[in-house]
């Protein structure tokens, strides 16, 4: 089957030119497919410089490849008709950091969720609109009295976030790519927004691209996590064993690193670059070698390939050379299948009853 | 140091931090309270807080945004400005009340006994400035006088001391990793051997590892010094890591002082216990649960207890007494109905 969309060898250079020096990598050779149904979550875990947003860019056709391509239902995006394009535009769905950069200050907070509704033709009345307008904003949580009629400037960040997940609610996409959606938002609110992005994974069979630099976020929403470190995959596969037991020195720095809320769980130190690691430039080889605790001198050679030291779990790391080298090279072989229960319409399809999740 | 409590006018405030007293009591913030004057009225962002701060002690503060924590530390500087107003209350740095001090003085007090760190000052070193040059600087600010040769090696020395190679002296802002920049800034807030060091959000705009390394320079730094460190953000993953005792603010107040492991086992106020609950964890995996309802307004507060609307365990008293911190359990601080004042804890 075709994929809904799909990242091929994807490689993004910034600058360039002239000089070799300015010339910045922020994602190098990602292949990835991302299916509709069944509806999946994947998280995309990185640090800044990690390529994480360049590759939500890339996805959303926000930026073209350096080289690759991103292929809609098997047509890259660069030769996709007028109506294809549209097509493109209801079915793949942002969510930013940000959403107070999406709104308009001078309309109203309706404009936003009116506009997509009349763009692709989904409501026939207005009635019918402020109906499912009314619909969208209770399944996030938000009171429409309290919303409607305001001006986004008079909402909290949280609110004008939970907008924006019902916003793409209403649009009923096949899929969402939201980067950093609750970075914002205080800890309270940021449970419920994640809580309701869930929920259209879960009852609207709507899949997420989850993109973050939060590890325990990431853990708690995907079923499969693709780690990025300095523009190319360090670690992927089912989120389960990747975070329980990372392998990849790289992540297992990012969990160490986390602080816990748990004052019985106290940080470790941070582990010193090994002798090899030492002389490492950053130019060639492994990017991680110059902080790795374990790098030895082949590491300074030619970047590690991906191995698949697992069923779902492959590992850019030499210190698993004896392991089989992923053969497709796309991440999503190494994916465990959905765990989360989607709902048994096709996407785009009204439920009935919301299916509990877990 | 014990003689620090002349006899005031709030008999409460004096109650509850008699028992403290004389275990090195390093800072004492009593009935603070600090308003923005704003068209539509007074904006009560710190409404009464009172706390203590020993000697070589890590206390958090955590709260949403707009619960008043900044403020509470912009307000230990004495960096309010208009429309913002001091209304009243008292902090004693060391014994001396700080809020009564003439501006000169409490100019010079700042970074030679009291520093901020904050989220945004790794964007305020001087762009044109070389970082060598901005230390010097506050020394002199400082009247500190030093001469040039020796001013090298002091420079040199703070930078080891914080984590940065001796070559950073010569470099300009733009040439650092914001991680560089952030230790820089914490090399000129402790360059005059602070007492007490308020971190506002120190690296929430930072990388999770380079966050740790931060965290991790500043609890060696606060250990050499023996200073106390007040340590603000919304991050309860943070506080877990880094404070002895934390306090929660919730719509202008102190809502519960506890020591960290105490409160992460068993939360007394409601919304600690909620704000606890709500935090996802590697531990296990669960639905996300917010905490229903939003924060009040601050210029139209609800009476009583600010957090009964959202309260699961509201009760009639709740809405019309506002519940007042007291010790209900040894050395926890609890401003809620539900807890009767426990016999040996006053």
């Amino acid at each position: 089957m075709t994929p809904l969309l799909e990242a091929r060898g994807v490689t993004k250079v910034y600058g360039g030119g002239l000089f070799q020096r300015d010339r910045t990598v922020a994602l190098d050779n990602l292949s990835l497919r991302i299916e509709a149904a069944p509806p999946t979550i994947i998280a995309v875990v990185g640090e800044s410089g990690s390529g994480k947003t360049t590759l939500a860019r890339l996805l959303l056709g926000l930026t073209v490849p350096t080289s690759g391509a991103i292929l809609y239902q098997g047509t890259d995006l660069r030769r996709l008709s007028r109506r294809e394009w549209r097509r493109f535009r209801r079915d793949v769905q942002a969510i930013f950091q940000d959403p107070y950069e999406v709104y308009n200050p001078f309309y109203k907070v309706d404009h936003v969720l009116l506009t997509p509704l009349k763009k692709f033709g989904l409501v026939h009345s207005d009635r019918e609109a402020r109906e499912r307008i009314v619909e969208a904003l209770e399944a996030v949580g938000l009171r429409p009295d309290e919303t409607l009629g305001r001006y986004p400037h008079q909402l909290s960040g949280g609110q004008r976030q939970r907008v924006m997940v019902a916003r793409a609610l209403l649009i009923r996409p096949r899929l969402i790519i939201a980067d950093e959606p609750v970075s914002m938002v205080d800890a309270s609110l940021r449970a419920t927004i994640l809580e309701s992005l869930r929920a259209l994974t879960r009852d609207f069979g709507v899949s997420l691209v989850y993109i973050t630099h939060d590890l325990i976020t990431a853990y708690q929403i995907s079923d499969n996590v693709v780690v990025l470190y300095r523009g190319a995959v360090a670690e992927a596969g089912h989120v389960e064993p990747v975070v329980q037991e990372p392998q990849h020195p790289y992540t297992r720095l990012l969990i160490g690193s986390i602080p816990l809320p748990d004052p019985e769980r106290v940080w470790s130190e941070e582990q010193e670059p090994s002798e090899i690691g030492r002389l490492a430039d950053a130019a060639q080889g492994c990017r991680f070698a110059n902080r790795c605790p374990y790098a030895m001198e082949m590491c300074l050679g030619t970047s590690p390939p991906l191995y698949q030291t697992e069923q779902y779990r492959v590992v850019a790391c030499y210190l698993y050379r004896e392991n089989p080298v992923l053969v497709s090279e796309h991440l999503d072989d190494a994916f465990a299948p959905p765990s989360t229960v989607g709902p048994a319409v096709a996407a785009g399809g009204a439920v009935d009853e919301p299916l509990s999740g877990e | 140091m014990n003689d620090v409590s002349p006899r005031l006018g709030q008999p409460r405030a004096a109650e509850i931090t008699r028992q403290d007293e004389e275990a090195g009591v390093m800072l004492q913030v009593r009935d603070l309270r600090v308003s923005y004057l704003t068209s539509r009225g007074a904006v009560q962002a710190v409404n009464g807080v009172s706390f203590t701060l020993r000697r070589g002690e890590a206390l958090g503060l955590v709260g949403e945004s707009g619960s008043g924590k900044s403020t509470i530390a912009l307000a230990l500087m004495r960096l309010i400005k208009p429309p913002g107003v001091i209304e009243g209350g008292q902090v004693f740095l060391d014994g001396r009340d700080i809020l009564a001090l003439p501006d000169e003085e409490m100019r010079r007090l700042r970074l030679a006994e009291i520093a901020l760190i904050t989220q945004g000052a790794m964007n305020s070193l001087n762009p044109v400035m070389r970082i060598r040059d901005q230390i010097i600087d506050a020394w002199r600010e400082h009247g500190e006088v030093v001469e040039r040769g020796e001013a090298e090696e002091r420079v040199r020395d703070l930078l080891r001391w914080v984590g940065l190679r001796p070559e950073v002296a010569r470099m300009y802002p733009h040439e650092l990793s914001g991680g560089m920049k952030q230790r820089a800034v914490i090399a000129i807030a402790i360059s005059l051997r602070p007492k007490v060091i308020i971190a506002d959000e120190p690296t929430s705009a930072l990388d999770v590892v380079v966050q740790r390394q931060i965290m991790q320079t500043l609890r060696r730094i606060q250990r050499d010094l023996g200073a106390a460190v007040i340590l603000i953000g919304h991050d309860m993953g943070l506080m877990a890591q880094f404070v002895d005792r934390l306090g929660v603010m919730y719509a202008g107040k102190l809502v519960e002082v506890s020591p960290i492991r105490e409160i992460f086992r068993e939360p007394l106020h409601p919304y600690g216990e909620l704000l606890i609950a709500s935090l996802p964890s590697l531990a296990r995996k669960a639905e996300f649960q917010g905490i229903p309802g939003l924060p009040p307004s601050l210029l139209d507060p609800p009476p009583g207890c600010p957090f009964h609307p959202r309260c699961p365990h509201v009760m009639e008293r709740c809405r019309v007494e506002v519940p007042v911190l007291e010790l209900k359990r040894p050395h926890r601080w609890v401003a809620c109905h539900l807890y009767q004042v426990e016999e040996g804890s006053a």
